[in-house]
């Protein structure tokens, strides 16, 4: 299972603090999805070498608009393993199920953000995975805190209905936000989630992870066919 | 009141591990209020009287700890939500992992949490090429820079 974090400058934790954290709560990897304007100058895959742990090089798109976001998903594509895009207002969920080029629609439910049966289907077509956001869920309070679950409920019937692809993490902006797969699971539950759809929705990071791999690797020219040097 | 055996409630003990900044004060009852108002948020008064949640033991220091929360058998997965949902405590983000369930609190204590808690240090670090004073947690250091602190680890400092 795998976790999307954000890390220094974006905030308090390094990259290495995050992995380590990680590590000691059981998950495989982590993707580290900062803006591309405040991206993680360390080579991630060294730091997880040394933590025992994957690290996978991502972004998470924060454009104002689409026009903006086709710009930033045609420049950051070809070297990013995992793509996202924070999602939240109608123009860019729009947008963003409809791009193959993308991995994950983040925080498709937040702010004035939502989805129906129509853009859900899209996003199954397209291979464009929903993110299931827990954040909200575990550190706000009140009306807030509702109206996260509330959304999520809504999403996971979307998501069966249209049996979408979609990932979950807690959106940590530190390693004191970061949280166990169990714990996850059990808060996930007053949302309609069982524990095996969560653990899906966390392995989801790391398939993703190795299939882009994989693309963006030497040689690659489809799925099963790449060029093979000469030895 | 003692209940005669087959009436009393059935009750099991999490253990866990705290995280927080080394210079975030949090005391047992801001704790526990916090995870009584995180399942009340959650799953409403009814909620708060089945899982029945009761600090056991608590302690945190420097920013680390442990607590061993008792629950009724029944919710513990409520109890388990409630720890995961605090939010900050006092102003403080507070990392909680459970490590363990146990039907006594010296089982869980001895099994979870034994040997967990690495001693801290105060020392001066070299972090991004500024000498800062720090709390070093075994490969763990959380770095003063004067405003907040940073997460780092040992791979961090140079």
């Amino acid at each position: 299972m795998y976790e999307a974090v954000r890390a220094r400058p974006v905030g308090p934790s390094t990259v290495a603090r995050l992995a380590a954290t990680a590590a000691d709560y059981g998950y495989a990897g982590v993707v580290v999805t900062n803006p591309p304007d405040a991206a993680v100058d360390a080579a991630v895959d060294a730091v997880g070498e040394a933590c025992g742990i994957d690290v996978v090089d991502g972004l998470e798109l924060t454009p104002a608009d689409p026009s903006q976001a086709a710009g930033a998903v045609g420049h950051h594509r070809p070297t990013t393993t995992v793509l996202c895009l924070r999602g939240g207002t109608g123009a860019l969920n729009r947008y963003a199920v409809r791009q193959p080029k993308l991995d994950v629609l983040t925080r498709p439910m937040a702010g004035r953000g939502d989805l129906d049966h129509v853009l859900v289907r899209a996003a199954a077509e397209n291979g464009v995975r929903l993110a299931v956001d827990l954040g909200p869920v575990l550190r706000e309070t009140g009306p807030s805190r509702s109206a996260a679950i509330a959304g999520l409920r809504k999403l996971r019937e979307l998501i069966a209905d249209a049996d979408a692809p979609y990932i979950v993490t807690a959106s940590p902006g530190s390693h004191l936000e970061l949280r166990a797969p169990r714990e996850l699971a059990a808060v996930a539950a007053v949302a309609g989630f069982d524990r095996e759809a969560v653990e899906r929705g966390l392995a989801e990071w790391g398939r993703l992870a190795a299939r882009n791999r994989e693309r963006l690797a030497d040689g690659y020219v489809g799925p099963g066919v790449r060029v093979e040097e000469d030895a | 009141m003692t209940l005669p055996k087959h009436l009393r409630p059935r009750y099991r003990y999490l253990a866990a591990t705290l995280e927080t900044w080394p210079d975030a004060a949090i005391d047992r009852a801001a704790f526990e209020a916090a995870l009584v108002a995180a399942i009340r948020d959650l799953f409403g008064d009814a909620g708060v009287a089945a899982a029945d949640a009761r600090l056991r033991t608590y302690s945190l220091a420097e920013g680390a700890g442990t607590v061993v929360v008792r629950t009724r058998r029944a919710a513990v997965d409520t109890t388990r939500a409630g720890l995961a949902a605090m939010g900050p405590v006092e102003g403080a983000p507070i990392a909680v992992c459970v490590r363990g369930i146990s039907g006594t609190i010296r089982g869980c204590e001895a099994k979870y949490l034994h040997g967990r808690q690495l001693p801290s240090a105060e020392s001066t670090v070299a972090f991004e090429g500024v000498d800062r004073p720090a709390v070093v947690r075994g490969a763990r250091v959380d770095v003063d820079l004067g405003d907040a602190f940073v997460g780092a680890t040992d791979l961090d400092l140079i």
